[in-house]
């Protein structure tokens, strides 16, 4: 080995710093290749035992919502999204189609997350007129357990509904979860709401329903303001008006028979 | 506030209405929503609940083997009035509601009843708002009893029209118990249809199926 720091005169010096320069070059190829191939069967290891949990518990997966949402938990903290990773199928090297995640959960997750996206859509639409598109996880949740028609129904979580609600998000539709105090609802219809309108809701599902008179003393509106977003809202479906209670009581169909709906 | 009689799951009492009802009737979940009770300003919320009260007073009426409805006794009953919720459904909006049921758009699931000879202006279905309930219409009537005939072969046989409601062959057919009058007006129509013939005179009339 030529020592680096000596420099040598002369044109043999330029063939000495090529040499080392290949030296250097080759052996950084080696070292590369040595940290990929490790790598790879680190992953080729962790794949298949990706895969072989996958497959033993294929099963839970796809029937126990909490096992599911743990598994969930655990392909997102390893910083896989196996829901979009489904969503582009590239052609790998030795051309197979389809994603890791389709190919080792043989689709049954992926599947399970869009089927359960179409339920929901569908029962969106159907309760469209009746709630304004905005309509509570839990009811979803329930909608779906109890099913359609025979054979209908499945056990699902609120964790798996959030999840399918997002896994729509690729068809660039307007569904889209939203937080309301402690609640999750599903809004289907592209429209914002705004802050006083989210206030007002927020409301109704803390006491069950509002009054114009209620909006005035809690939150020292002035009248035309709690009119104007009261009347708003029913506009849009999004409450309805019980007028058998002296003053018009204000409910939101998203609520109902949640807890905190009393008697008037 | 209103002020309700409180009345337990009661099949409403109607002409022609028999008391039979297997366990107590499922009420939708709308049911215990307070302004279900009013009919809704909005013109789309307006739709779908006239559509949710329908189907709630035809699956009532098919639970309790209601076949018409007066509505001014009617108001007092479960079926619009919710007593646990203190709400009921006004006469107005009953009639809104049975009104809409009436029409294409409804389903023509009702039809108003006219009291008698006497016409009460603009009052469908007189005061008392009388009208059928067709959880079941006639012309659906009519292919349920030629599927019966069919079924049991009883073809070219003649049948009374108690034999068909109120026989112990029947009991077990959706029209056991039917209203009279809902049958002869179901019967036309399988004469219409040209599978049936009618004999006899007033109350004593039978019917043939071919």
């Amino acid at each position: 080995m030529v020592d680096r720091s000596r420099r040598t005169p002369g044109l043999s010096s330029l063939t000495t710093s090529r040499i080392s320069s290949s030296q250097y070059a080759s052996h950084g190829a080696s070292l590369r290749n040595q940290n990929t191939q490790s790598l790879s069967t680190q992953l080729s290891v962790f794949q298949s035992l990706l895969h072989n949990f996958a497959v033993t518990h294929a099963k839970d997966i796809r029937a126990n919502p909490a096992f599911r949402a743990e598994f969930a938990r655990m392909c997102s903290a390893i910083g896989v999204d196996f829901l979009a990773s489904s969503h582009h199928r590239e052609k790998g090297k030795d051309g197979d189609a389809g994603s890791i995640w389709a190919q080792m959960l043989g689709g049954s997750v992926n599947d399970f997350y869009f089927n359960l996206g179409v339920l929901i859509v569908e029962e969106c639409r159907s309760t469209r007129a009746e709630n304004g598109g905005l309509i509570s996880v839990s009811e979803v949740k329930k909608r779906i357990q109890r099913g359609r028609g025979i054979g209908g129904g499945m056990e699902v979580s609120d964790d798996d509904i959030t999840r399918a609600v997002e896994s729509l998000s690729p068809l660039g539709s307007c569904f889209s979860i939203m937080k309301l105090g402690h609640r999750s609802l599903i809004r289907s219809v592209p429209k914002d709401l705004n802050t006083d309108q989210s206030t007002v809701l927020e409301a109704i599902q803390v006491l069950g329903y509002v009054t114009v008179s209620m909006l005035q003393l809690n939150l020292s509106w002035e009248r035309p303001r709690a009119v104007a977003v009261i009347e708003d809202l029913m506009t849009d479906s999004l409450v309805w008006v019980d007028t058998q209670a002296g003053e018009n009581e204000y409910w939101s169909p998203a609520f109902i028979g949640a807890a905190g709906v009393g008697n008037g | 506030m209103v002020t309700t009689s409180s009345s337990p799951l009661a099949p409403i009492p109607t002409s022609g209405a028999t008391t039979e009802g297997s366990g107590a009737f499922q009420f939708p979940r709308l049911y215990s929503f307070p302004p279900f009770f009013n009919i809704q300003p909005v013109l789309s919320t307006r739709a779908s609940q006239l559509a949710s009260w329908s189907s709630l007073i035809q699956e009532y009426c098919r639970h309790h083997r209601i076949y018409t409805l007066t509505l001014v006794d009617a108001l007092s009953t479960p079926l619009f009035n919710n007593s646990s919720l203190s709400r009921r459904l006004s006469l107005r909006d009953a009639r809104a509601v049975i009104q809409w049921m009436t029409t294409t758009e409804g389903g023509n699931r009702a039809e108003w009843i006219s009291a008698g000879n006497k016409k009460v202006k603009g009052e469908e279905g007189g005061e008392a708002g009388k009208c059928w309930i067709f959880w079941k219409k006639p012309e659906e009537w009519a292919s349920a009893l030629e599927e019966w005939v069919d079924r049991t072969g009883q073809k070219g046989v003649v049948l009374t029209l108690y034999e068909i409601t109120e026989s112990d062959a029947t009991m077990k057919e959706e029209f056991y118990g039917m209203d009279p009058d809902l049958l002869s007006r179901s019967l036309s129509i399988c004469v219409k249809r040209g599978k049936a013939q009618i004999f006899g005179g007033e109350g004593s009339e039978g019917v043939k199926f071919f």
